[in-house]
């Protein structure tokens, strides 16, 4: 925390605090929460979330209209007749491709880049905060980004699907059929392994954001970064490197579809998030701290 | 944090030492602990009786199988339509990295489930039924078993392999499926020209193993060593490498990842076809087709899915160096008969193998194959010949008919 920092902290409730910084404004959440409505309250971000919601109602009325047919769509996409649960989780595995990256990027693009690029960013740092609990709060708002993102998604395809499709017992891929209460629990899992993967890609973005003053430009580079994991993820020449790809176990979700649920390939997608999330939000706190805020 | 305030590139530590503290912690975990365990030492003769001993009536775990087989790229065979994900068909075993689950309750009652990206493939033995499930295109195939072979089945008192004998399965005759099945295949191979020591002691899926390794005499061979790595306490072999003349790395490898020796949950073997699905009763079943057991080599049976032999195969030479040679016809996309897919995969097999480089010599001329620890070659006269040697063993015993 810087000098300057520690000469305004000082106010009528100040606790003594070991540098100067009161207890209760660094439990506070209200920069948490002045950052989430912002958030919640640009136009762009409604409008992604209405894509998100938008794409598991098209696939859920799609299956609804056209007849029964053979035939290989999308992942889980013949199974959704039988349970309606099956479509969130259809959308999901489609939209994990790009729309829930790009929403990640869009937001990441926001967090620092956007402030700096609209000049905001150093009137946020003479609120006063430091730049670390800035910076974890930005992550904190891109972590709740990324459930409310999945959220949406398996919030509009459940009940689509269940509105369509009824709730019958689900079928998992080891052919032996669930409960439809245990179902749920599946499909909570599923929304929760693909919210880390998305949280881990934020800490990417986070640090994205911090190197430039154009949220456009952050959000492509986030982007492409994501893309170019695909495309190695896919090259099986360099199968040495798919371990320590971010996108290696993101589809590893169906095997949380099993009975009983493998967790080896679970277990491993969630140590490589943690892993991306340490090193590079220690980047962009790496970056953040030192850097000239010049807008 | 003052440090950091004088210090601002000194930031960049923190990152740097995350990146050096996560690469050491993953290197530590992949590499083989190959610590002296505390184990007694036993012999080579010791650890081929407790082998041959072992006595393992339950089981559940995971089994992780590589292959370096030095094979074309096959699309379609080795993975699925799409790139970088596992195929969950069980025809698919011959070649990359493939992921099982193995539940083992008893001698009637197994279950072996192949992981794919999204898709799994289950065969479900319990009492007299056995199960086939794919999850791909929701089909269940039912074989009832007779008295007879379950019988057979109780009382063989070895870790049973997944499947019992004679179930005509879509599985690939060749390759083995647990480290028990494949150390079974090394060790009924092994004859007089086979060195067998010991290498101390190796721990995989967490359980401490002594290894045994294999070394062919005959210099012939493509085979460098086998490496048995066998259970402490239980003698189950836990993995399999079978080492290549031409890799450092294993050219095959079939190991437990995690294994658990307790009874499984009588759930895992119990399978009623969910609604929805396609079921098919395969009738009575009728004696098994001459498969894995008569080959003298299990990797080298898996080299060949396509060739359909009809006569009968020559043997040539003994042990490791054997090379068999057989007639064969290329099934034409016309025989296909089973379906659409079939006929696709036949003729894409066909052209595969006619892409192959072509040979000549005394025997006459056709296409080889050289693989890392087996050869084939295809004669335009229509014969294969295929062994764990280099071609050149292959010509003399073509020229030798």
């Amino acid at each position: 925390m810087s000098a300057a920092e520690s000469v305004l902290t000082d106010g009528p409730q100040r606790v003594a605090g070991s540098d100067g910084v009161p207890l209760s404004r660094r439990l506070s959440t209200r920069l948490l929460r002045s950052e989430l409505r912002l958030i919640a309250g640009r136009r762009r971000n409604q409008m992604g979330l209405l894509v998100l919601a938008a794409v598991p109602v098209f696939i859920a009325v799609a299956v609804r209209i056209s007849s029964p047919r053979e035939g290989r769509g999308p992942d889980f996409l013949s199974s959704i007749t039988s349970n309606g649960l099956f479509v969130p989780i259809a959308a999901l595995s489609v939209e994990l491709g790009l729309f829930l990256p790009l929403a990640i990027a869009m937001l990441a693009g926001d967090a620092v880049a956007g402030e700096a690029n609209l000049g905001t960013l150093r009137y946020l740092l003479t609120v006063p905060v430091g730049r670390t609990r800035l910076l974890v709060t930005k992550y904190v708002s891109l972590l709740i980004g990324a459930v409310w993102g999945v959220a949406v998604v398996v919030l509009a395809g459940a009940i689509a699907g269940i509105a369509l499709f009824g709730t019958g017992p689900m079928l998992t891929l080891s052919g032996t059929e669930i409960s439809f209460g245990s179902a749920v629990w599946r499909v909570v899992l599923v929304s929760l392994y693909i919210a880390v993967g998305l949280a881990a890609l934020g800490a990417v973005g986070l640090f994205i954001s911090t190197l430039t003053e154009q949220p456009l430009a952050a959000t492509v580079a986030l982007m492409i970064f994501t893309i170019l994991s695909w495309i190695a993820d896919s090259v099986p020449q360099i199968s040495w490197l798919h371990p320590w790809l971010l996108v290696d176990q993101w589809m590893a979700f169906g095997d949380l579809l099993r009975d009983p649920p493998f967790w080896d390939n679970i277990a491993q997608g969630l140590r490589v998030d943690l892993a991306y999330v340490v090193v590079f939000w220690l980047l962009a706190w790496a970056r953040f701290a030192g850097k000239d805020i010049t807008s | 944090m003052s440090f950091f305030i004088d210090h601002p590139k000194a930031r960049w530590m923190l990152p740097v030492a995350a990146i050096g503290v996560i690469g050491a912690t993953a290197l530590t975990v992949t590499q083989t602990a190959n610590a002296d365990s505390g184990l007694q030492a036993r012999t080579a003769a010791q650890l081929l009786a407790d082998v041959r001993s072992a006595n393992v009536s339950s089981l559940s775990g995971t089994v992780v199988q590589t292959s370096d087989l030095g094979l074309p790229e096959i699309p379609g065979l080795g993975s699925s339509g799409r790139p970088g994900l596992a195929s969950s068909s069980l025809t698919s075993l011959i070649s990359g990295t493939h992921t099982w689950r193995v539940w083992l309750g008893g001698p009637t009652r197994q279950r072996l489930a192949l992981i794919g990206s999204n898709g799994e493939s289950d065969v479900i033995h319990n009492g007299m039924d056995v199960w086939l499930w794919s999850s791909a295109d929701k089909t269940a195939v039912h074989h009832k078993l007779s008295a007879d072979q379950v019988r057979a089945g109780s009382a063989d008192k070895r870790l049973p392999s997944g499947l019992p004998s004679g179930v005509p399965s879509t599985l690939p005759s060749g390759a083995p499926r647990t480290p028990d099945e494949a150390a079974r295949a090394v060790l009924g191979l092994m004859g007089k020209d086979t060195t067998v020591t010991t290498s101390g002691t190796a721990s995989v899926a967490g359980r401490s193993a002594y290894e045994l390794v294999l070394t062919p005499n005959d210099k012939t061979t493509l085979v460098g060593s086998v490496r048995i790595a066998i259970d402490s306490q239980e003698h189950v072999p836990l993995r399999v490498q079978v080492f290549s003349t031409k890799l450092a790395n294993p050219a095959f490898e079939v190991a437990f990842t995690a294994v658990d020796f307790a009874q499984p949950d009588a759930r895992q073997f119990a399978f009623t076809p969910p609604a929805g699905t396609t079921v098919t009763e395969s009738g009575d079943l009728t004696t098994p087709k001459a498969g894995a057991s008569a080959d003298p080599a299990p990797v080298k049976t898996s080299a060949d899915p396509s060739a359909k032999v009809q006569g009968a195969p020559t043997i040539v030479g003994s042990g490791w160096s054997t090379v068999v040679v057989a007639p064969y016809t290329l099934p034409s996309p016309q025989n296909g008969g089973a379906g659409g897919s079939a006929a696709d995969s036949a003729a894409q097999l066909g052209g595969i193998l006619k892409a192959l480089p072509t040979t000549s010599g005394a025997w006459g001329s056709g296409h080889v194959l050289q693989g890392t620890l087996f050869s084939l070659v295809l004669t335009n006269d229509g014969r294969v010949a295929i062994g764990a040697v280099p071609p050149t063993q292959l010509y003399s015993a073509l020229a030798a008919k």
